[in-house]
């Protein structure tokens, strides 16, 4: 039997140490991985020192491949070379048909769980993500030298509840624990805030290959307040292309439908014609046919700056109108921002840049690559919640894109929580019955700006039931929305005058549900069931140990004062136990004795909690005088 | 403890916001989930809480129509609830007359003078009532309350306006 390690009373079990942790920008067109290296962010490469992977992966015969290597069968093989997955999951089909109608793959499933046809069987949006993250992962394992403890993964700031589930489910099948989920011009942010000590009011516009955010922050000694934020979670660099495409076609006297294959050799020329008109006044375009008894076998004309310029104004307005908004909602002047920060590869495009420098009347801010900002920031974030900085004073508040609500009478929204609150956030909100002896009530659950439901995006719909038979109108019904700082969104509901908590089933309304992902975990593993305990059980020794480490710290800390003779044995006793257990191989007693500690500690925890703020407090009213 | 408490505040109206907002992000750099990435869930979970129940306190003594609800409600003092039908007849036709002038700015010569007077006669109206609200709580006796409670329920109209306004605003520009 293995002998129990005691730690010295007064100390932490375990020595300080640096654990390893990564940001990742998981991009529509690219994606990167960061990490804080001797105390600098540096973005990492892959063995042929490139730092930026295309956000493409191929299902070949036997492999499946991602970044450059898919990249190769783009035009070959379109149908199972998946680019740009970002712009889907979280969607539905029809969404997805209206938006983008000329994307080559093949779809199957439900209509608000699309999935892709591929030669590898029926790919969810999500598990592509999950491909792409995999490989960061690895890449960051290798480079950093050991397993991570976690990474923090960018989301657009615009990113709706679906669409962010979706991204840490993919996290999840790509099997690395999320910290955080951080909003991508927050990350700009940290990276230029504490790159040059700057404070006071900054915007950042983000505009990338396929979404846009614009994110108005206060930076105060350490602390990002994000004011508002704004934007488009379908307007990015892709809708330009798109622009220049059906440009392209139209000069070529081509009408679609198009093959795949052309249609991908279409939209690489008008995303090679847009990054040349970024230093150039004009380019050649040039389409090959392979069809051998079509009259050309190529078309070739030239494109300028003034055109290019023309088929994007509307999108570039669009984006300003945003920015607009969003002061607005941040209370602040256009003349109140003292720098304003572009990220994006798409925010290289002259006239974006232009456009933005007039309407913040300042030249914005490049110093910082736009490819890379965000996944520095995102590693300095990791850095942080890794716990590798525990003086560190930054501290980061960001906000709820768009508003929270549900459905009420006559297909109203009723908002709950409006947009641009501060999250974390719990909101609670009381309806009561229509009709005498209404025993159930059916939630819907929505986010948006408008009224109308119809207008607004479904995210989950549950039914309530079990309310006492009531007349109409005397049954309380409070349900309570909760937004987490990763954004993420859960919902409650209670009838009021029993109490009784009703049990909910959330059903979402896109994206994947629990057992959708313990199944595709399983498919994932080759010896499903004992590789899902394995880590199971890994997953649950961790938490032991980490519950461990904290509560000896805590009790070392502040058991003296903040508990008797009696609390704190029964704490010491528990943790005594815990240690024991966890090195069993039994989950479900693991589990258990996790959740013995908890209750043992809850009344400790919040003691400290109280007495945290009691000193924060103080400590601050003494730096006010 | 409540949300003046939880800053340190006396119950009051009369609030330096510079100081509430320096409370609050020292709070925050307590009490934030973030603080907690690598506890355990119990505390992460505890940290979310705390976290919300300071965003949603600093949200309430922001905002003066919300801090004047909350004193009242600590005060004791019933708010009159929506639904409740408004006795102040006077007070309704003023209010239809100030709709009126909103729906009147699209057709004005001079649009941009149009929404500069709207905001000037909503900005000094409300500004009137503010001046009795604050008079009234600082009074802080029970029949000020109920009156205090019922200008209030006047300002939340005015502040109604105010976002209509910008609507219009809005409409206005976009195109």
């Amino acid at each position: 039997m293995a002998l129990l390690q005691i730690a010295e009373p007064g100390l932490s079990s375990v020595p300080h140490q640096h654990r390893l942790a990564a940001g990742i920008d998981l991009g529509t067109t690219n994606s990167l991985v960061a990490s804080v290296k001797s105390g600098l962010p540096e973005t990492l490469q892959d063995s042929n020192g490139s730092d930026i992977t295309p956000s493409i992966v191929s299902y070949q015969q036997d492999t499946v491949l991602v970044g450059h290597a898919a990249e190769a069968f783009s035009v070959k093989d379109p149908q199972n070379t998946i680019k740009s997955v970002k712009r889907l999951i979280g969607r539905s089909l029809s969404d997805i048909k209206s938006k983008y109608p000329a994307l080559p793959y093949e779809f199957s499933g439900e209509d608000n769980h699309p999935k892709l046809v591929t030669r590898q069987g029926e790919q969810d949006p999500v598990q592509v993500s999950a491909k792409i993250l995999s490989q960061l992962v690895e890449r960051a394992k290798s480079s950093l030298g050991g397993e991570l403890e976690g990474v923090v993964i960018t989301v657009p700031a615009y990113f709706d509840d679906a669409q962010r589930q979706s991204t840490k489910d993919a996290a999840t099948l790509a099997g690395v624990n999320v910290l955080r989920l951080l909003n991508e011009p927050t990350a700009a942010a940290v990276a230029y805030g504490l790159d040059s000590k700057q404070e006071g009011v900054i915007a950042v516009y983000d505009l990338g290959g396929g979404t846009f955010d614009i994110s108005i922050l206060r930076l105060n000694k350490g602390v990002f307040e994000v004011l508002a934020t704004g934007g488009d979670s379908a307007l990015g660099g892709d809708d330009f292309d798109i622009a220049i495409a059906d440009h392209i076609i139209e000069k070529s006297g081509l009408a679609r439908p198009l093959s795949n294959s052309l249609e991908r050799q279409i939209s690489e020329q008008a995303c090679h014609a847009k990054e040349q008109l970024s230093s150039q006044e004009k380019v050649q375009v040039t389409l090959a046919f392979e069809d051998a008894l079509a009259a050309n076998s190529e078309v070739s004309f030239e494109l300028n700056r003034q055109t290019l310029d023309s088929l994007i104004q509307p999108l570039v307005t669009k984006t300003l109108r945003s920015c607009r908004r969003a002061l607005k909602d941040a209370d602040i002047k256009a003349d109140e921002i003292n720098e304003v920060v572009m990220v994006g590869g798409s925010t290289r495009v002259p006239l974006v840049r232009s456009s933005v420098g007039d309407f913040f009347k300042r030249p914005p801010l490049t110093s910082i690559d736009p490819d890379k900002v965000v996944a520095i920031g995102a590693a300095i974030q990791a850095d942080v919640l890794a716990g590798n900085k525990p003086d560190n004073e930054m501290l980061l508040l960001d906000v709820t894109p768009l508003s929270l609500g549900l459905e009420t009478m006559g297909g109203l929204v009723e908002k709950v929580i409006p947009r641009n609150t501060t999250i974390p956030v719990a909101k609670a909100q009381e309806f009561t019955t229509f009709k005498d002896g209404q025993t159930a009530m059916a939630i819907h659950v929505l986010q948006g700006e408008r009224e109308l439901v119809e207008d607004c995006r479904s995210l989950a719909r549950f039914e309530l039931r079990g309310i006492p038979a009531m007349t109409a109108g005397a049954a309380h019904i409070r349900v309570t929305f909760k937004v987490d700082a990763d954004g993420l969104l859960s919902v409650s509901a209670m009838e009021k005058s029993t109490k009784v908590e009703s049990s909910i089933q959330v059903k979402p309304s896109f994206g994947l549900e629990e057992n959708d992902i313990i199944n595709m975990l399983q498919d994932s593993m080759s010896h499903a069931q004992e590789d899902m305990d394995a880590r199971m059980l890994k997953e649950q020794q961790v938490e032991a140990t980490r519950v461990h480490e904290n509560v000896s710290a805590a009790l070392a800390q502040d058991g003296a004062n903040l508990l008797n003779e009696q609390e704190r044995e029964a704490i010491e006793n528990a943790l005594a136990e815990l240690l024991t257990t966890s090195q069993s191989s039994d989950i479900a007693a693991i589990e258990q004795a996790i959740k013995d500690t908890d209750n043992i500690t809850s009344t400790f925890a919040e003691r400290r909690m109280d007495a945290s703020i009691r000193t924060a407090l103080a400590g601050h009213s003494v730096d006010e005088v | 403890m409540n949300y003046f408490e939880l800053f340190g505040l006396e119950a009051k109206f009369s609030i330096d916001l510079a100081e509430l907002s320096a409370t609050f992000q020292a709070l925050q750099k307590t009490v934030h989930p973030d603080r907690f990435a690598h506890s355990s869930s119990q505390e992460q979970l505890l940290a979310v809480q705390k976290s919300a129940e300071i965003n949603d306190a600093y949200q309430t003594l922001k905002q003066p129509i919300s801090r004047g609800e909350y004193l009242l409600t600590l005060r004791g003092t019933e708010l009159p609830s929506e639904q409740q039908s408004f006795q102040d007849v006077s007070f309704l036709m003023e209010q239809m007359e100030l709709r009126e002038m909103l729906a009147d700015i699209e057709h004005a010569s001079d649009v941009d003078a149009a929404i500069f007077s709207a905001q000037e006669t909503l900005d000094i109206q409300s500004q009137n009532i503010w001046q009795k609200t604050q008079q009234l709580l600082d009074k802080n006796n029970e029949q000020d309350n109920i009156a205090a409670s019922e200008l209030l329920r006047k300002l939340k109209f005015y502040h109604k306006l105010q976002i209509e306004l910008e609507r219009i605003e809005d409409a206005l520009f976009d195109d």
